[in-house]
């Protein structure tokens, strides 16, 4: 029984528009629901990106086009979804807009692809998040990037920045046990950036453990500390005081066995990743499998499936990296394909 | 696997109204050792203040010592503690059903933690309510253990409409002590930011001042302030003051009568070694309170004070005897 | 010193220590250096570092745990067990490795000034009580407040008290710390950084 199937991807960051894109290439109509009034999710905010140094601003651009070529992908920002009832071999589901539209379509499958958020580093008084000047996490850091990088001739440079790893991640007393998987990498990123913008900044990163699991991450990492010269001081801080309008940090250099106190300008925080609001409401929504954090979770032997006719890619599912954002992607979109063209 | 349950950030982070519920009418107030020998006048103001608060205070005679400083100190094994706890507890559940309240970070943090493992170790439960069980003592873990400085918070507006004599801006730093803020059971606030005794200073008409060092440890629990005098605790305690003297600080409050020791005792022989000299008054954050509700001077104690408070009275207008 | 060997390993010394089990999670410890960062004795005192403290029980290192003097340094500030990503209790820690010192007869001049209070207070029912000149001024502040002039503990109180101490056998462990000779005590963790091969 052929007839015109449709696919709802939730969410236009890089997996939602992998995701789109490969569907509609495929000849399914596609619909693309992003909540925001642009597409590009956290992606369109970073300044930069590893191993490569590439702008993302490029990539989205390159993604983009190809969704806009593509007559059998319709896109709705500013939309969200607001119910879904599962029928027999669909789902029907309300979207409204933030213009107070209401939609209500019905789709053959679903690819979740929500994104993730950073965790609210506040609960850590020891750092004062929140409560301190010139206390950031590291998405609010890649925003303070572009504005340096723009207006680099008027700004006076830090005399140093602090770069604190794991808030929040690998903690089982105040955050998650679990390992965020990508701020070791876009850490070393933003010091390496910091350094290409004012040399004369001294940069210190604070860490446990620096993980470069993937191609061409161990020489990303070493180029930083070589090459950029930024400097890594094994020791989780212990305790942020601000004083005569900086920043006093006092940690132990664990390699040396020593306590330190480090003074910078500004600290950025590699708060953890966490699941979105838009995740948890859509794995309630659509009744998908999620483990003990929210992140989606699949079903054995399907990576990228999480329930009956509904998939999920990137960082919903756990924190992943621009190029696993779009493997994921092309995943979920080979599952509905591959769904679609099953004989009934 | 641990059988100490580990707590989240929401259940150890709580209001006050969470922490107390209802405001009681009646409490049982546990003796300090030190807060009823070193600062009687403590002891006095906490009865004065409360009372204003409209709470009744209860005692009873055959509370002893918690034994939990020494313990700390490796000075006998847990096994006396553990059933001196249970017995304590016991009497209060069984003669009272109220709730235990502390007014020293000490008592509260040892019964705390002993409490906490009489209820998650069924082998110490049994040992101790084996041995209390020859004076007709059973614990349960029923009643709660609370410190006044929460209740003080909770009260924060009453305190506020019955000021009768408002501090006028005197520059109070708070020390909040150790043992409150690091157990992980459910307290007011953020142990490395916290905040709810410098609303209470304000609340009073003081001005808090928050002094780089304000929440480093007075250094005195362990028995350090014997052993390791003029070594450890020393040098450490004249960073804490050099930070409060440096912002101007006029008065230092606790709720430790154990740190009040600390801070307010130590100050001469820090002079005598160079640090310094302070002079800035330590007191127990009752008798601040107390003074400001209208309490007679006398009745405070701050003749029990080693660093005189006459600088701070004559700048409020008040005399000692009053 | 030279080179650590297997042979100075124990891996049984965290249950030795740990008897009462109190710190079941010593090993989920990631040596980030947090307590260490905050421990205020640490930033007074170099060669006392509560993780590498944690680091030698962990390994089982017998050269220089028990005979050191650092362990005798701990305030209980307990900033470490605040700070501690996955909640170790560091002062229970310590505090049961400091009865296996004094075991040992290490740090016996450490606790045995501070006993006399506790064999006071089997007397009286309260921890430091002073000498008859404070006992004195005492009372005098107590009755300016018109208090009772002593804080008021029951005989019987104090007879339980007593007796507790006596049936758990803990009286009998502190008048054995009496009598012990006492070994001396060494700066072990910073002795240790020097070496000689």
């Amino acid at each position: 029984m052929d007839s015109v199937k449709t696919a709802l991807v939730i969410g236009g960051g890089l997996a939602g528009l992998e995701a789109a894109i490969k569907i509609g290439q495929a000849g399914h109509k596609t619909i693309l629901v992003e909540k925001e009034a642009a597409l590009g999710g956290n992606v369109a905010k970073l300044f930069s990106s590893f191993p490569r140094w590439e702008n993302p601003v490029d990539l989205l651009e390159y993604k983009i086009n190809k969704l806009k070529e593509c007559s059998l992908i319709s896109v709705m920002t500013g939309t969200t979804v607001k119910f879904a009832q599962k029928r027999d071999k669909s789902y029907s589901v309300e979207l409204l807009s933030t213009t107070g539209t209401k939609n209500k379509i019905e789709v053959d499958a679903v690819v979740i692809a929500t994104g993730f958020e950073l965790f609210d580093a506040s609960v850590y008084g020891e750092y004062g998040y929140g409560s301190f000047d010139n206390v950031m996490d590291s998405l609010q850091f890649e925003a303070k990037l572009k504005e340096w990088s723009e207006n680099k001739e008027n700004i006076s440079p830090p005399k140093s920045v602090a770069f604190f790893k794991c808030v929040g991640s690998r903690d089982r007393s105040k955050g998650f046990p679990y390992c965020s998987k990508v701020c070791c990498m876009y850490t070393a990123k933003q010091a390496g950036l910091v350094k290409d913008l004012f040399p004369d900044t001294r940069c210190f990163v604070f860490y446990m453990d620096y993980r470069a699991a993937g191609k061409e991450y161990e020489e990303f990492t070493r180029s930083v500390i070589e090459q950029k010269h930024v400097r890594y001081v094994r020791g989780r801080p212990s305790k942020v005081l601000p004083e005569d309008g900086r920043l006093l940090i006092r940690a132990e250099d664990t390699l040396m066995g020593v306590p330190i106190e480090i003074t910078a300008d500004m600290i950025v925080l590699a708060s953890a990743v966490v699941p979105s609001h838009g995740t948890k409401e859509m794995s309630k929504l659509f009744n998908a499998k999620i483990d003990q954090y929210g992140f989606i979770d699949h079903e054995d032997f399907n990576p990228v499936k999480t329930g009956d006719r509904v998939f999920y890619a990137g960082a919903c599912g756990f924190a992943v990296e621009n190029l696993g954002a779009m493997h994921q992607g092309a995943a979920a979109a080979a599952e509905v394909i591959s769904l679609f063209n099953q004989v009934d | 696997m641990s059988n100490l349950h580990i707590t989240t950030p929401q259940e150890r982070i709580i209001s006050a109204a969470q922490r107390i519920g209802e405001v009681p009418e009646k409490l049982f107030l546990f003796r300090s050792c030190t807060g009823s020998m070193e600062y009687p006048g403590t002891e006095n103001s906490i009865k004065e203040v409360l009372k204003i608060l409209e709470v009744e205070v209860v005692m009873d005679s055959d509370q002893t010592c918690c034994s939990g400083y020494i313990l700390t100190c490796s000075g006998y094994p847990p096994e006396p503690s553990l059933a001196i706890t249970a017995r304590n507890l016991a009497l209060v559940e069984q003669r009272y059903g109220l709730d235990t309240y502390m007014f020293c970070n000490g008592c509260f943090g040892y019964n705390t933690e002993l409490s906490h493992i009489l209820n998650h170790y069924p082998k110490y439960k049994e040992m101790a309510n084996n041995i209390i069980a020859q004076y007709g003592y059973n614990y349960q873990g029923k009643t709660r253990i609370r410190h006044v400085q929460e209740l003080y918070y909770l009260l924060i507006d009453k305190i506020r409409e019955k000021v009768v004599r408002p501090l006028n801006g005197l520059r109070v730093g708070v020390h909040y002590g150790c043992h409150y803020l690091a157990q992980q059971y459910g307290i007011l606030d953020e142990g490395d930011l916290p905040t709810f005794h410098e609303e209470i200073i304000e609340a009073l008409g003081g001005t808090p001042v928050f002094y780089k060092e304000r929440r480093m440890c007075c250094g005195y629990a362990v028995g350090r302030g014997f052993t390791h005098k003029e070594s450890v605790v020393e040098p450490h305690l004249a960073k804490k003051f050099d930070s409060a003297k440096e912002e101007g600080v006029e008065l230092i409050t606790t709720c430790c009568p154990g740190c009040n020791v600390a801070l307010d005792r130590e100050q001469p022989a820090l002079a005598k070694r160079g640090f310094g000299p302070y002079d800035i008054p330590v007191i127990d954050i009752a008798q601040l309170i107390g003074l400001a509700l209208g309490v007679p001077i006398w009745k405070l104690g701050f003749n029990a004070n080693t660093t005189p408070l006459d600088r701070v009275l004559n700048k409020l207008g008040l005399e000692k005897g009053e | 010193m030279p080179r650590e060997r297997e042979k100075d390993w124990d891996e049984n010394l965290y249950k030795k220590i740990d008897r009462y089990d109190l710190v079941q999670n010593l090993e989920q410890c990631l040596q980030c250096g947090k307590c260490t960062g905050n421990c205020p004795v640490a930033a007074i005192t170099p060669s006392y570092n509560p993780r590498a403290i944690i680091n030698d029980i962990l390994s089982g290192d017998i050269t220089r745990l028990l005979d050191s003097e650092e362990i005798w340094r701990c305030f209980w500030c307990a900033n470490c067990y605040r700070v501690c990503p996955v909640d170790i209790h560091y002062p229970l820690l310590m505090m049961q490795l400091r009865y296996a010192a004094l075991e040992e007869g290490y740090g016996l001049k450490y606790v045995q000034p501070i006993n006399k209070y506790a064999f006071r207070a089997m007397e009286k029912g309260l921890t430091f009580v002073p000498g008859q000149k404070g006992i004195e001024k005492i009372m005098k502040l107590r009755s300016q407040l018109q208090a009772t002039s002593w804080p008021e503990v029951s005989e019987q109180a104090i007879k339980e008290f007593c007796e507790i101490f006596e049936q758990t056998g803990a009286k009998a462990w502190m008048e054995n710390l009496e009598n012990m000779p006492e070994k001396p005590l060494r700066l072990s963790f910073l002795e240790g950084r020097i070496t000689d091969e």
